[in-house]
């Protein structure tokens, strides 16, 4: 455009700068007003300033310092742009923009946004349709036209998907809605990774009638994708891929996250220069390798650089299935046939076994728990059901190891779940009767199942069993003698395997067992076995969606739209729009779906050619700055600049030194308050908000309820009834005042349906017949006040009537049992007479109020043994219920003056006297517990301390 | 900010009956004050030394022959068997003539300073006073009040001074006789050449003169800066620096180059020269006029 990267929005204001002469001749006009000062010996100064020209205009410099304010100003307002970025499209036909929003874009994916955003801009300053295609959506996605602002939401809208974008599709379902409008121009942001359908769908373009295309290449070469994984015998392998002709060599890490995101494992990955394929080693041990679910590039932030790991690489179930009997393992363990085979597993597989020894169920019974490998130790018979079963698990991809042994030797020949047709008894080596000395193994075949396994030098084999020779037998066999004869042989039916060792588990045929190499060559076969064996049927499963792969490569919970997954139909299943890749499935049993197959590759996209032009562009950032803002604030700055000039020429700034350091010092001040919010705000926060008013209505009761001892009666309703309660209970506490270190509050009376209870530690409650019966909800809150800790004194005050009726059963009484019917109520007795109840205070025989004789019966302390050394009965805990007969507040009750207010019968005062201490009693015992039992141990414990 | 410096009294008007009430309110204040800073300089000032005619005793002699017997101290002489007589000390009137500076340039106070020129030299003008007609010496005001000998001499001094008319810019020392002191309290702005002739006049006539020049801080220094406008408050005359302190320098210079001049001339007639800024007590000035009055060259 020019040789300076700036260009102006408004260039007309320039014009603006002519006027600077004028700014200039009017700003040389107005000095700035002088400081005012009478002077006395002013015929002397001026004696000295006749010598100079006074000087009445503004300084040039200051002149000058206004022009460049005005200057900035104008060219602020002329909207200057720095860099600013070309038009890339011109014209006013329709305009299209086709988005690879597939994988290969997250990466750079705001590249890509800001070039369409630029595209449009572009294109809504031509007024021109907008036409947005993404090549990753969903394909009835809206494509257009838009106007400048909808393209814009379009685009927002729009993100990178973890699938490989469908070009074909998306070209399709441009070019018919660009037909009719001749001249478009399209705008191909690419990722530059070249898929199959890419040609067809060019050519689709050649139908739109557009009149040119604008294709943006993007620079692939840090693109990376994993595309397979093998689970190795010591490592896991890791397959990756480059696009292809990036030279140069790349290294990068791959990392193993388990489950929960946490990495456990990393290698390292080398690209060679030119090659498109690496791959790297995971070497970990195969428990953590079994913990492995998802392998990332680090660094690269897209779907292909990570990989799923499902169950196809995760440990195996192994089962154990042998016929010895049971007792034997268990009695003879050396002699088990399965002895070494699970020591040889031990490490790397889960192993199952049976709990019976009847094959019948054995076999199901293992095979219903899934396992990827059956082992067989010398069994020559299978019953019918178990061996259809067993094949049928076989074909569907289960791993049978069958080891030979007397049973198998000695079985008949139809046995169809063996590798080869053997023949019947077995073959001994090196024995007494026989010329030939143990064979030891030859060397493994190079392209086998145990390739590049060492040749053991000490393994010898007395005793095999042989196969029959057939055509395809040196294809079945693993691994052979010296002399030829196979020692391993495996076969591949339909989705499993069966492989026969023709040795016995045990060391009784061979050593092999009890070599490195048995472990060895076990591995390989579970390596080689599929996980969850024979598990999928041939119908099609879905799969609901479990976690989906984003992205930048990350594991989201899935969107609503991911569907859910068909596996098990025909072909594997594929990654689309609506499978995005991820984990499907339950959480037991997850399918990983992977973007990239093991045949995967990354070409890159060649230019198209069309009968229209092609122009090929790279991605660039937009770098166009607005100098506005910053000559704006230039031209503040100078301001402020020419004000400070403006005070200091009229003496304003004329300040002495400790001033200007008083005023440092009130600016520092001001400074360090206006910043205390924030520094020490958070500790003043602490202290500032008043705490938020919780007061409650009846918070005044509670905190006087509990801030000291009451005693507390219930309500019963009836207020003769009531009144005697509360004036039985004020005796008490007078009493308890006078005679005791207790000083209890007021007597309160409560409603057990509505007040707290927990703050009283004993309750006292008059059963009358004649009060209304307490509703279940009062009921079951004394029950649970009860079961709290407390202590209610029932007073059915009858013991007059009681003595009286035949039956016993007074209405009190009767009423006290509907009472108790719904609570939990303990084993009653009376008080014996080593209950620390009668001694807790003074020493008491009966407990008698008003009335004397019932008894008052209290928890029945069952295990409390009693020993005549001590007076006390032991146990811990309070009586959560007394109950008594004999009206005690009757007894208690005084009036406003102290005198008693009822008569005891018969009418003795040291009965009351009693009444009185047999509450002191009760008290103590409520707020005393057992402590007057244990004050037993007094003397034993004074004796020890004394010597 | 405000300016530096300023007229301590609003510019004077015609207005002779409200100056002469604005100084007849000075006066008592300015009489206060400078009793106050009087009696800091009163002791030592007494009398001539010897005996004479006087108020004050001096000392008791033996009676000589011929003397006027109303002279004989009969409560001394009664002590004992001689005569005695008091003897007065001496005490000679001397006329003091004090003038104070009454141009509108002394009424410029800065900040600096503590009060403005015009009240620090009616201070000393009144104390001088009141030391004089304490010690009995007779004070005069050119062109106010003619010389006079009275114990309330400040009094009558601030008196007539508040009544006073516009008075020159320059005393009028016609009256001023030989071996008269004159006391002349002024800035000294005005033009050099009328103050030296004036000070040449007072020589011609025999006087002996102390000139005390009152200077605020702000003359001296020149804490100016910046631009700024300076005006004459005398002529109304304005000049504008552009950046003040860049003339502090010569300023200073010249400032001091009259102060040497004037200085210069008294030591050369013998007279005292002192300067009193207006951010200094004026008992320092009022301590040297004394020191030198009373000095070997007073009596003279």
């Amino acid at each position: 455009m020019n040789a300076l990267p700036l260009a102006f929005g408004a260039p007309m204001l320039l014009v603006g700068l002519i006027t600077l002469p004028v700014i200039w001749w009017l700003l040389r006009m107005t000095p700035p007003p002088p400081q005012k000062e009478v002077f006395p010996p002013l015929k002397i100064l001026a004696h000295v300033l006749r010598q100079e020209q006074t000087p009445n205009r503004s300084p040039w410099w200051m002149t000058l310092l206004r022009l460049l304010i005005a200057a900035l100003v104008i060219l602020a307002l002329a909207e200057p742009v720095w860099n600013p970025r070309p038009v890339t499209l011109s014209g006013n036909g329709p305009v299209a923009i086709i988005v690879d929003n597939g994988w290969a874009s997250a990466e750079a994916w705001e590249q890509r946004r800001e070039t369409a955003e630029r595209l449009i801009a572009d294109a809504a300053r031509a007024g021109a349709p907008i036409y947005l295609v993404g090549t990753a959506e969903r394909a009835n996605a809206q494509i257009g036209p838009f106007d400048a602002a909808g393209a814009r939401e379009r685009l927002q809208a729009m993100e990178p998907r973890p699938i490989p974008v469908d070009r074909k599709a998306a070209f399709e379902r441009l070019a018919p809605a660009l037909a009719p409008t001749p001249g478009a121009r399209i705008a191909w942001l690419s990722d530059g990774i070249l898929t199959g359908d890419a040609e067809d769908a060019t050519k689709s373009l050649e139908k739109s009638g557009a009149a040119s295309l604008l294709w943006y290449r993007p620079d692939t070469a840090n693109l990376l994708g994993l595309t397979s994984v093998e689970n190795g015998a010591d490592a896991l392998v890791v397959h990756a891929i480059r696009p292809m002709g990036a030279g140069g060599s790349r290294s990068a890490t791959v990392a193993a996250f388990d489950n929960k995101g946490r990495r456990i494992g990393e290698a390292s990955l080398a690209f060679s220069p030119g090659a498109s394929v690496a791959e790297a080693r995971i070497a970990a041990p195969i428990e953590l390798r079994n913990d492995f679910s998802s392998l990332r590039i680090d660094g690269a932030s897209q779907a292909a650089a990570t990989r799923l790991l499902d169950d196809n690489t995760k440990r195996r179930r192994v089962a154990l299935l042998s016929g010895a009997e049971a007792d034997v393992a268990a009695a003879q363990p050396l002699l088990s046939p399965l002895y070494y085979i699970s020591r040889a597993l031990q490490p790397y597989a889960d192993l199952i076994e049976p709990r019976t020894t009847d094959l019948a169920q054995a076999v199901p019974e293992l095979l219903d728990q899934k396992p990827s490998v059956l082992v067989m130790a010398d069994i020559g018979k299978l019953p019918q059901a178990a061996e259809e079963r067993l094949a049928d698990w076989v074909s569907r991809g289960g791993t049978l190891i069958r080891f030979a042994g007397p049973k198998l030797a000695g079985a008949s020949s139809d046995d169809t779940l063996l590798p080869v047709t053997l023949r019947r008894g077995e073959r001994a080596l090196g024995g007494t009767l026989t010329w030939t000395a143990p064979q030891p193994l030859s060397a493994f075949a190079a392209s086998g199942p145990f390739a590049g396994l060492a040749t053991p030098k000490d393994v010898t084999v007395t005793r095999q069993v042989l196969a029959e020779p057939s055509p395809d037998l040196p294809e079945k066999t693993w691994a052979s003698l010296a002399d030829g004869t196979p020692l391993i042989s495996g076969e591949t039916r339909d989705r499993g395997r069966i492989v026969l060792f023709h040795v016995a588990p045990d060391a009784a045929w061979s050593n092999l067992p009890i070599s490195g190499v048995f472990v060895e060559m076990l591995r390989r076969i579970i390596v080689l076995s599929r996980a969850g064996g024979g598990e999928k049927g041939s119908s099609a499963v879905s799969l609901p969606p479990y976690l989906i792969l984003a992205a930048d490569g990350s594991l989201k919970p899935p969107a609503p739209e991911t569907k859910p997954l068909a596996v098990g139909g025909d072909g594997a299943p594929q990654v689309s729009y609506d499978n995005p890749p991820g984990f499907y499935g339950s959480d037991d049993a997850l399918y990983a779906l992977n973007l990239l197959g093991s045949k995967s590759e990354l070409a890159p996209l060649i230019q198209p050619s069309l009968p229209f032009p092609v122009s090929a562009t790279v991605y660039a950032a937009d770098e166009s700055i607005s100098l506005r803002g910053p000559l704006f604030a230039a031209a503040a700055m100078l301001l402020a600049l020419d004000t400070l000039l403006m005070l200091w020429l009229g003496g304003h700034l004329r300040l002495p030194r400790r001033k200007t350091a008083a005023l440092g010092i009130m600016l520092l001040a001001g400074f360090f308050t206006a910043a205390a919010p924030f520094s020490g705000g958070h500790a003043l926060a602490q202290v500032a908000p008043s705490a938020p008013d919780d007061a409650k209505p009846g918070d005044q009761a509670m905190i006087s309820a509990v801030s000291a001892t009451h005693l507390a009666y219930i309500v019963t309703g009836d207020k003769a009834v009531d009144d005697i309660s509360k004036a039985g209970l004020e005796g008490l506490t007078q009493f308890l005042k006078e005679k005791t270190a207790l000083e209890p509050g007021e007597p309160i009376g409560v409603d057990p349906a509505r007040d707290e209870l927990s703050f009283y530690p004993l309750i006292y409650w008059p059963i009358d017949a004649n009060a209304p019966m307490p509703n279940e909800t009062a009921i079951a809150r004394v029950d649970a006040y009860m079961q709290g800790g407390g202590t209610v004194l029932f007073d059915t005050r009858d013991e007059l009537a009681a003595s009286a009726a035949p039956g016993g059963t007074t209405p009190s009484g009767q009423r006290l049992r509907a009472i108790l019917d719904s609570m939990n109520v303990p084993p009653l007795e009376p008080v014996p007479s080593d209950h620390v109840l009668s001694k807790s205070f003074y020493i008491m025989p009966d407990f008698p109020g008003r009335y004397r004789g019932a008894p008052l019966w209290v928890e029945a302390s069952l295990n409390g043994e009693t020993r005549q050394d001590r007076p006390v009965r032991t146990g811990d805990g309070v009586s959560p219920i007394l109950i008594t007969a004999n009206d005690l507040a009757g007894a208690w009750a005084i009036d406003s003056r102290g005198a008693p207010l009822l008569p005891t019968v018969p009418n003795d005062p040291m009965q009351r006297a009693y009444a009185l201490r047999g509450g002191v009693n009760i008290m103590m015992y409520m707020l005393t517990g057992n402590y007057k039992s244990d004050q037993v141990h007094v003397p034993a414990l004074l004796e020890r301390l004394g010597n | 900010m405000a300016a530096l410096g300023a007229l301590a009294e609003p510019a004077l008007t015609a207005d002779a009956l409200a100056r002469a009430r604005q100084r007849a309110a000075l006066v008592p204040d300015l009489l206060v004050e400078a009793r106050r800073v009087a009696n800091t300089a009163i002791s030592g000032w007494h009398g001539r030394r010897r005996r004479g005619i006087g108020e004050n005793f001096w000392q008791f002699r033996p009676y000589n022959q011929g003397e006027a017997l109303s002279r004989i101290d009969w409560r001394r002489s009664a002590r004992d068997d001689h005569t005695y007589v008091r003897d007065r000390e001496w005490e000679a009137a001397h006329t003091v003539w004090l003038w104070a500076d009454p141009s509108a340039s002394m009424r410029y106070k800065s900040n600096l300073g503590e009060v403005s020129k015009e009240w620090r030299s009616l201070i000393i003008t009144l104390a001088l006073a009141e030391l004089l007609s304490r010690g009995g010496e007779r004070i005069a005001f050119p062109g106010i009040a003619d010389p006079f000998s009275a114990r309330n001499g400040a009094e009558r001094l601030a008196t007539a001074l508040s009544h006073a008319k516009t008075m020159p810019a320059l005393p009028d020392v016609a009256n001023v006789r030989r071996f008269s002191d004159i006391v002349l309290v002024s800035d000294f702005l005005h033009p050099l050449e009328e103050m030296l002739a004036l000070l040449d006049r007072l020589a011609q006539r025999g006087a002996h003169a102390h000139l005390i020049e009152i200077a605020d801080p702000a003359e001296e220094v020149f804490p100016y800066s910046g631009r700024t406008e300076f005006s004459d408050p005398e002529t109304g005359e304005r000049i504008t620096a552009g950046r003040a302190e860049n003339y502090a320098e010569e300023y200073r210079r010249l400032y001091l180059a009259r102060r040497e001049t004037l200085a210069h001339h008294c030591r050369r007639l013998g007279w005292s020269f002192t300067v009193n800024r207006t951010d200094r007590p004026a008992s320092e000035a009022l301590m040297r006029v004394h020191m030198h009055m009373s000095g070997p060259g007073a009596a003279a």
